[in-house]
């Protein structure tokens, strides 16, 4: 039996040393020639590495580097610093330690929602109640019940930023150096380019402002998804559900890549043969991390005191819905209560079809053709349908070739979908998008100018709107230095038209119809900075600004959609189109 | 040569700006005063101003420079410039101060660029490599851009002093900058006889022989060099202020040991004195009392010893210049443009570790000119090795906020990994082979760091609180550090002498 191997072996080798040179000609100019050198500065930075450096000794400068960029981001102000009465998300952060620690699980989702409520899944309010304990060991009066609202101390604010930044190191960064890795060895990415993907990854603008500037939370959120996109990779389909249903159970916001998830497991128990015991697992499982994670909040809802507790709070919309009748001194009754409430609260269907000013769809059309003249529930059901339009053609493809490599266009596809169409969309939202679709620089061919142009475009345009936003937070010279960094890095404008340049003529530089729209994009960015710097606003419309840029980020995230739904179809396309290829030759 | 040293700079500067709202010591409220004093005051009252504690106490060039500054931060914020609006930092004044030091630092991207082509081609990568440690040192990140001072600016000027010094036909332009740069800071006159030995031999002297004197460089050299100084000095002389200038450059006043023990050898003798006193009368030796108090208080002022000698201002300046002397001798047998960074090199040294009143922002003066020549060979590098840990752990207690404490770590930790592991990496095999033993102290040395910084930031205060033997900590790092400044010392004596 030994021959065949050896014959083999070679063949694959081969072809592996073709697409080697294949991925990094777009990293080296002039290869062949003798002078080679970057294409783009950050391929310069790593450039010493090429011919392989220990992972042990690359990843702990990398990881450092970009921790030190997001410690320099935390120093500067944070989402309503010195804003009161009810300051910010770093307050609203805040408060939840302090409730958590203090009071029984019965009250966290009860406890005066006028001030910042409990309004996140249950996995952030046990996250708060672990950081809440830590902190107090270091101060008890951060976290002093009712005492503490409002604090501003530096201490206090140093303590906050770490929160952040470990959360962020214990979660989101492995799950992305893991998921990098085993995504690179799939698409026989070479470890270089793989590198260079992992520091363009970890420099994404828009995540390093939110979290680190106006403090969130979202890396947690974003890396157990990334970690479920990880254990699918790896086969593990059941520790993806678990993955995500902690994604879901820490920031509803996971909702946004939730119709890929499902499609994509329903497709892989269904295609090529239905299996019908995997998908009984799947659901099993599910339904268990589920139970897991509400576990802890039913039993705090169990016993007299906690009853007496929920009993004394406004009954939850969605109890009095319910068409049971339960006796209101029960336990049963406490517990659905208690559940009822922490989704009343989650999701709150009270409020309008978008907050403030977000560059989707919806508030761009209301610019033009007001909307409040439509009944609430219309609307709602308006943006279900158009939601459902949007996500319609991905979660199909995706349930049709349940295929790991299709996944990243899907998710971004679909995040796009929701984000444009859904109801409720914050501004900040743009994270979820942006992060399946920045993870295709780390595919096959994805630093090449084509890709790269694409993802690097996207970036800068989520990052520019939240301009307003971070404005807000006294973040504008963070905003104009981490966006610049990574354009400068990855060669795109403001800093280098290289990109687009006709040069060489290599087919993944990419198309004429690419160029004329970022290059529109592009401009209509600067001048919207020079206007908002030096022109005031026209009086009587003070917004004049934020609707203008709302309305070139809608236009561009359409687009960013199309491409993401373009490049999905394509690449599925392709992979129908070898596999009949296949299929003749046999 | 990939990354250039011009993409390193720009994203260090991407990351000096994010650090503008950082901790910021008395310095950046000294710097401002004198941006107020010297914009609004006529320049013969520059040096008898006393509003504010931190008078002008640099040399005139500086304050010029500073006058220069003033110009534009008229435009940033003019209250600034106001002389009564001490500890004045609205956010025009921090972005226009810190800039101004990201700014000037450009003088010293335009001299390691200087440095690397000087360089022959095929030890070019070398240079390259040192000229991105030092642009990147952490030495200058955290004095400069958090601390506060402009030591980017001045090293640059000393760099491209060294640089001119590599060739016959700029000798002249060396000395001239140098001249320059001690009239804008005179802590480098501590280099000083380094500069005079060499330029004396090379420029003023045949090179072939000293009994062939070139008396029109000498008279080039020194007209440049008194026209300099003329220029500097010499409107403060004609109102007869100079007395005054001294008073405000050279204040003796101060205690041998700075209020934090630089890592010197006065740091070894004042641990060795606080461990003997409980010694003391087994041995039979006589305790002052009075010095029981005040050492590990650190209070600027006369430091005292309880058990051991006291050390006389005499003292310090005659060992400086014992051990300054030694290296020029070998200079001036053999003047060549590696022995004589060298020669600074140790002229660092001796004035660092033997000086009255040093202050730990001095070890850079040590560092620099040694990074030049750390990748001359591996003996060199074996050298430099527990220097750059020393030196930079040794700045640590500069910055003391929490929320400075990951960026001075990280950043330090970065660059020793970083460059410890490129230059082992690249340094050239030596010609004569080295000293095993050096090597094996060297690791042990940096290993022992680790446990060092945890107690001194974290487990010291987890056991003793804030308030409790604060000069604990103080006193191991720089014991410590000491230790590792003296331990490379002795090793770069060898080196030197053996080359």
């Amino acid at each position: 039996m030994a021959p065949p191997t050896p014959a083999y072996r070679p063949r694959k080798k081969r072809k592996s040393a073709a697409l080697f040179t294949n991925s990094n000609s777009s990293l080296i100019v002039g290869a062949g020639e003798g002078k080679s050198a970057p294409t783009f500065p950050l391929v310069s930075f790593l450039w010493g590495t090429r011919t392989g450096v220990s992972q042990w000794l690359l990843l702990p400068l990398v990881l450092m580097t970009v921790g030190l960029f997001r410690w320099g981001v935390s120093l500067w102000g944070y989402s309503g610093f010195q804003v009161p009465p009810l300051h910010g998300d770093f307050e609203a952060q805040r408060h939840w330690m302090e409730i958590t620690v203090h009071l029984p699980l019965s009250k966290w989702y009860t406890y005066d929602l006028q001030y910042w409520g409990l309004d996140y899944p249950p996995l952030t309010a046990y996250h708060s109640w672990l950081l809440g304990n830590i902190g107090s060991v270091f101060d008890p009066t951060w976290f002093a019940l009712d005492a503490s609202r409002g604090l501003e101390d530096p201490l206090l604010k140093a303590f906050m930023r770490a929160t952040v930044i470990i959360s962020e190191y214990l979660v989101y960064i492995p799950a992305i150096v893991t998921f990098l890795r085993r995504y690179a060895r799939m698409q026989a990415v070479p470890v270089w380019s793989a590198s260079i993907a992992l520091s363009a990854i970890l420099l994404q603008p828009a995540t390093i402002l939110i979290d680190h500037g106006h403090f969130q939370f979202n890396t947690v959120m974003l890396g157990l998804f990334v970690a479920s996109l990880d254990a699918i990779l790896a086969g593990r389909m059941l520790w993806a559900c678990i993955f995500f249903v902690g994604a879901l159970g820490f920031k509803q916001m996971a909702l946004y890549y939730a119709p890929v998830m499902f499609a994509f497991l329903l497709g892989v128990c269904i295609f090529p043969r239905i299996r019908i015991l995997r998908l009984l697992c799947i659901s099993l499982v599910t339904i268990a991390a589920f139970a897991v994670l509400l576990i802890p909040l039913i039993l705090g809802a169990t016993g007299a005191e906690a009853r007496k507790n929920l009993t004394s709070a406004p009954e939850p919309p969605l109890l009095q819905a319910l068409p049971i009748e339960l006796d209101q001194g029960s336990s049963s009754y406490a517990i659905l209560f208690q559940v009822t409430q922490v989704i009343h609260r989650i999701f709150p269907f009270s409020r309008g079809l978008f907050e403030d000013k977000v560059a989707n769809a919806w508030c761009a059309i209301h610019t033009f053709y007001k909307l409040h003249r439509f009944e609430s529930d219309f609307l709602k059901r308006v943006s279900l349908g158009a939601t459902l339009v949007s996500i319609s053609i991905p979660c199909a493809i995706i349930f049709r070739h349940p295929r790991a490599s299709l996944l990243l266009p899907a998710f971004a596809t679909v995040a796009w979908g929701f984000f444009l169409f859904s109801f409720q969309v914050h501004e900040k939202s743009v994270l979820l998008p942006l992060l399946p679709m920045t993870l295709l620089i780390a595919g096959d061919g994805g630093l090449d100018k084509n890709t790269r142009s694409w993802v690097g475009w996207a970036n800068m345009l989520g990052s520019w709107t939240l301009y307003p936003l971070l404005k807000r937070d006294g973040l504008r010279v963070p905003y104009f230095v981490i966006t610049c960094l990574w354009a400068y890095l990855l060669g795109l404008p403001p800093t280098s038209w290289q990109i687009y340049s006709h040069q060489d003529s290599s087919d993944a530089s990419p198309h004429e119809l690419t160029r004329v729209i970022h290059s529109t994009f592009y401009l209509a960015m600067f001048g919207w900075h020079v206007l908002e710097a030096f022109v005031s606003p026209p009086p009587g419309k003070p917004d004049l600004w934020v609707v203008l840029n709302v309305l070139i980020g809608a236009g561009g995230f359409g687009i960013s959609y199309l491409w993401c739904l373009w490049r999905l179809i394509n690449q599925s396309w392709r992979m129908d189109h070898r596999a009949e290829v296949q299929k003749k030759r046999k | 040569m990939y990354p250039t040293l011009t993409q390193c700079a720009i994203v260090a500067t991407a990351f000096k700006i994010l650090l503008f709202p950082a901790y910021k010591s008395t310095d950046f409220e000294v710097h401002r005063n004198w941006l107020a004093i010297t914009h609004s005051l006529p320049v013969k009252e520059w040096y008898y101003e006393k509003t504010s504690e931190w008078t002008l106490d640099y040399p005139p060039f500086f304050a010029a420079f500073e006058w220069v500054l003033s110009q534009l931060a008229r435009y940033a914020d003019p209250a600034m410039l106001v002389v009564k609006n001490l500890n004045y930092d609205s956010w025009q004044t921090i972005y226009f101060q810190r800039s101004s030091v990201i700014v000037t630092e450009l003088v010293l991207l335009y001299a390691l660029n200087k440095f690397v082509k000087s360089v022959p081609y095929p030890s070019q990568h070398l240079a390259h490599a040192a000229s991105l440690s030092i642009l990147l040192s952490p030495g200058l990140f955290i004095i400069d851009h958090i601390h506060f001072q402009y030591n980017g600016f001045l090293y640059g000027i000393l760099i491209l002093s060294i640089v001119w010094a590599r060739k016959q036909s700029t000798l002249l332009y060396s000395g001239i900058a140098f001249a320059v740069l001690l009239c804008l800071k005179h802590i480098y006159l501590y280099l000083s006889l380094a500069y005079f030995v060499y330029l004396l031999r090379v420029y003023c002297l045949d090179p072939k022989s000293v009994f062939r004197p070139r008396i029109w460089n000498a008279i080039k050299l020194g007209m440049s060099v008194t026209t300099v100084f003329g220029l500097a000095f010499g409107p403060f002389a004609s109102w007869g202020q100079l007395l005054q200038l001294k008073g405000r450059l050279f204040p003796f006043s101060r205690g041998l040991c700075h209020a934090y023990w630089a890592p010197n050898v006065w740091a070894i003798y004042s641990f060795t004195d606080r461990i003997l006193i409980p010694f003391a009368p087994r041995l039979g030796l006589p305790v002052n009392d009075d010095a029981l108090s005040s050492v590990t208080r650190g209070l600027v002022g006369d430091t005292s010893f309880a058990v051991l000698p006291e050390i006389s201002k005499e003292h310090t300046f005659g060992l400086t210049l014992i051990f300054q002397l030694l290296p020029l001798i070998k200079l001036w047998r053999r003047p060549n443009p590696d022995t004589f960074i060298g020669a600074l090199t140790l002229c660092g040294y001796a004035s660092f570790l033997f000086g009255w009143h040093v202050h730990e922002k001095a070890v850079l003066l040590i560092i620099i000119p040694f990074g030049l020549i750390a990748l001359k060979d591996r003996r060199y590098f074996s050298a430099f090795r527990p220097l750059a840990v020393a030196g930079h752990v040794s700045l640590f207690p500069l910055l003391f906020t929490a929320a400075e404490f990951p960026l001075k770590t990280i950043y330090t930790l970065f660059w020793l990994i970083l460059f410890l592991f490129v230059f082992d990496r690249i340094a050239p095999v030596p010609e004569r082979p080295r000293i095993f033993l050096v090597d094996r102290f060297s690791l042990l040395y940096i290993t022992v760091s680790i446990p060092l910084i945890v107690y001194c930031s974290l487990v010291h205060q987890l056991i003793f609180g804030l308030e409790q033997y604060q000069f604990l900590p103080l006193m191991f790092t720089s014991s410590y550090s000491a230790l590792g400044v003296v331990g490379s010392w002795v090793g770069f004596m060898v080196v030197y002498f053996t080359a």
